[in-house]
């Protein structure tokens, strides 16, 4: 799924490695993320959206252009 | 994004890939370290079989020839360590945890192997892996109980401590395709067996089939 962790990343100057760390994952999960080989889990996608104060749908982008239900 | 951000995200992409061989290379090492020790175990062993004594020149020089290769990839391994530190990248406290296990497992898995082959407490054939050879009850009872209770109890430990969401998932899908693997090549192999084509089924070698393709597709998975 693309994403906007990469973008995000860079403008806190994070490495991977610091991302991971308050992520508590490894440098190749934070990496697999980024380059979309690995969607996250639900919770861990909430600690993302946590960490960098935005709403999930901002950060991961599921292509989905159809109207919204309700 | 400004340049100076983007040249950053190159530069953390760049460690990050350097980073990955490097541990490959490590972990690559400390494969060859094992297999190296089991050649000594298994050079040892078959001394042991045919008497003992004092080893000859030429068991002498294969045996310090292996040695020699085994302090090489130390060295490597130890080299590639160093630089790893002094890259200044900070490693996250999950990776610190699975790393420092890796290296525990190889340290004491080598140990035990090399003690056993030093003291000659077993021959070649009972402690071949692939061997259906009969098996002093000592042995049976050591490796089930490692087997069957340690490597349980420690993988349990790795699964909840040292492995993150996507490693977990790459195991997921590595023993999927495993049981797959097994589902398939089993009755495979017993019908062909029965056509009188394949020797009979041998469970101890489906075995390491199946951990071979579980470990094929979880390594490609976490690393791709």
């Amino acid at each position: 799924m693309k994403n906007q962790l990469k973008v995000l990343r860079a403008m806190r100057n994070w490495s991977q490695a610091d991302l991971g760390e308050h992520l508590d994952v490894s440098r190749q999960a934070v990496n697999a993320i980024e380059t979309g080989k690995y969607d996250p889990s639900l919770p861990l996608a909430f600690k993302i959206s946590r960490l960098f104060d935005l709403p999930i749908e901002e950060i991961f982008d599921d292509e989905y252009s159809g109207e919204r239900d309700g | 994004m400004t340049n100076t951000q983007e040249s950053a995200m190159g530069d953390a992409d760049q460690k990050m890939g350097g980073n990955i061989a490097r541990n490959l290379w490590m972990m690559l090492s400390g494969v060859g370290i094992i297999m190296l020790l089991g050649v000594i175990t298994g050079f040892l062993s078959q001394h042991n079989a045919q008497g003992g004594g004092t080893l000859d020149l030429a068991g002498v020089a294969v045996l310090g020839a292996v040695a020699a290769a085994i302090l090489i990839l130390a060295f490597v391994i130890w080299k590639l360590f160093q630089q790893g530190k002094q890259s200044g990248e900070k490693v996250p406290r999950r990776e610190k945890v699975y790393n420092r296990f890796l290296v525990g497992s190889f340290l004491f898995g080598g140990a035990t192997g090399l003690a056993l082959a030093l003291t000659g407490s077993f021959d070649a054939h009972e402690t071949s892996l692939m061997s259906n050879a009969a098996m002093s009850p000592v042995l049976a009872i050591i490796l089930s109980i490692a087997i069957g209770v340690i490597l349980p109890a420690i993988t349990l430990y790795w699964h909840r401590h040292a492995v993150d969401e996507q490693e977990e998932a790459a195991y997921r899908f590595g023993a999927l395709i495993a049981i797959y693997a097994f589902w398939f090549i089993a009755p495979v192999w017993w019908l062909l067996w029965r056509g009188g084509i394949l020797p009979e089924v041998n469970g101890v070698t489906l075995y390491f089939i199946t951990m071979f393709v579980a470990l094929v597709v979880w390594f490609w998975k976490k690393y791709r």
